[in-house]
């Protein structure tokens, strides 16, 4: 295997760290301004909670350069005196839920949170909220086929939001897979060798190889214990390497 | 599909059905709940962009469902119905109104969508999404046979989520609203809410085994048992009637 070769996939991972990077750069201030608008009163309301997630949710959502398709934040229950469950997410127009040929717009989820209803769902068990809730990190979930809110095969990406050491909830963004898979394609692709992107859990998110659908899970000996925790390149058995993408719990897994 | 139905106008014929199965689908999963108020015909029509007329085809064959009750007068509206002794009812009339021929086709329909939705997550699933789908089955109620449908109803679509296949899981949901209680009407009877639960863990064992196969053939025994169970109830029924 040839140095450059090598250098490739590194720069590849790297610059598939970069494309996730910014959209977990971008909730990264979310998660300052809804650190601060919390820790600044004694009694956070969803009210006033709702207006600055509006702004930033729908300005992403409105600028046709984003990937994100939806944007928001959910609170840790009993975070607002006012809404012991809350959803403050928004939705991008290229979202066709409820949509039937008229004015795409941005608009608002409306999500079921009154726990004595039928459809309520506790979203402390879903995996966008669980695995940062556990780490304390970000995470990227999916892709999944998410029949709750985006109505399509989706890509989740959270941060958790800590105020006195404590999560009061997450801000995040959906991106569709497509979008996404025709980011890092390219990227992958002028490695001219057989690249996969997988996300932590061995989900295939984008690959050079037509046989790697997106969906399926990568089975290859000892691949789940390299993902796990993983940082910098490590060797695959001989059967290739796995790079990490920076800190997105994204890998490139290179065969051959 | 014949050349006539080719060149049939597009928007008339579909737009109802699509603004219905939206809606639909909404109920059956609770994002709409029980007695909430729907918008009326005028608003409907705006926010859905489509023609009053429309809305109101809507309207119409939802009510016929039973999933829409409409009052007269100042308070009066289209509202969402749920209740169980109301839908039990619906269904009652459902059972009586469908073929055999029907019952079977629905059948065959909805073992091609379950089946091949429980054999991809056979392959697709990760050690996650077994453990979720072992807290949803967990979380049933076997002693009431509401919890039990509904249930049930989620489970499928989970399944049906973890094969990683939008359309799967659209025509998952859509069939689950159009048939869904009656599809599990088998449910009203302890027996056979016993056994949804037995085949809810085969079922996860054969997706935890990553068994397509077996998935597959498990979900296809399950939905013609609960096939079998409809049109001996609908004989049973004739027969106690005439």
């Amino acid at each position: 295997m040839s140095t450059s070769t090598t250098l490739d996939t590194d720069a590849a991972a790297a610059r598939i760290a970069e494309t996730v990077d910014g959209l977990f750069a971008l909730i990264g201030t979310w998660r300052d301004e809804v650190a601060a608008h919390v820790a600044d009163r004694v009694t956070p309301l969803a009210e006033g909670l709702d207006a600055v997630v509006e702004r930033f949710a729908t300005g992403v959502l409105a600028d046709p350069d984003s990937l994100m398709t939806g944007a928001g934040f959910v609170a840790a229950p009993g975070l607002l005196a006012d809404a012991p469950w809350h959803l403050a997410w928004w939705l991008g127009d290229a979202n066709t839920f409820g949509l039937e040929g008229r004015e795409p717009a941005i608009r608002r989820l409306e999500a079921v949170v009154d726990p004595e209803a039928e459809s309520f769902r506790d979203y402390t068990t879903l995996e966008w909220w669980r695995v940062p809730s556990a780490t304390g990190r970000r995470h990227l979930t999916g892709p999944y086929v998410d029949y709750l809110c985006t109505d399509a095969y989706t890509v989740t990406i959270t941060v958790p939001v800590h105020v006195d050491g404590e999560m009061i909830g997450v801000v995040g963004a959906d991106v569709y897979v497509s979008e996404l898979e025709s980011a890092l394609l390219p990227v992958i692709d002028a490695t001219g060798l057989v690249c996969t992107v997988v996300n932590a859990r061995g989900r295939v998110v984008a690959s050079t190889d037509a046989q790697r659908a997106v969906g399926t899970v990568l089975r290859l000996e000892g691949l789940r214990d390299v993902l796990d925790g993983i940082g910098g390149t490590r060797e695959l058995g001989g059967v290739g390497r796995v790079h990490a993408c920076g800190d997105t719990t994204l890998a490139l897994v290179v065969e051959g | 599909m014949t050349r006539a139905v080719v060149f049939a106008p597009l928007d008339a014929v579909g737009r109802a059905d699509r603004v219905e199965q939206r809606i639909g689908d909404a109920i059956v999963l609770g994002v709409l709940r029980d007695g909430e108020k729907l918008p009326s015909e005028a608003e409907l029509a705006r926010r859905l962009g489509v023609a009053v007329v429309t809305a109101r085809e809507a309207l119409e064959a939802l009510r016929e469902r039973g999933l829409v009750q409409t009052r007269r007068g100042r308070e009066g509206g289209s509202f969402v119905t749920f209740d169980p002794a109301a839908s039990d009812r619906v269904v009652d009339e459902r059972l009586a109104a469908i073929s055999r021929i029907d019952i079977r086709d629905l059948a065959a329909h909805y073992t091609a969508i379950a089946g091949t939705a429980a054999e991809f997550a056979a392959d697709r699933a990760t050690e996650d999404d077994v453990a979720s789908l072992r807290a949803l089955a967990a979380s049933i109620d076997p002693n009431s046979a509401g919890s039990a449908r509904r249930g049930h109803g989620r489970f499928r679509l989970d399944v049906a989520a973890l094969s990683q296949s939008a359309r799967l899981v659209h025509e998952e949901l859509r069939l689950q609203a159009e048939f869904g209680p009656l599809l599990w009407m088998c449910l009203r009877d302890t027996d056979y809410r016993e056994r949804s639960r037995v085949v809810r863990d085969e079922t996860i064992d054969a997706i935890e085994a990553l068994d397509p196969q077996r998935a597959r053939r498990i979900t296809a025994a399950w939905i013609g048992e609960a096939i079998a169970w409809l049109i001996d109830e609908k004989t049973r029924r004739e027969r106690t009637n005439t």
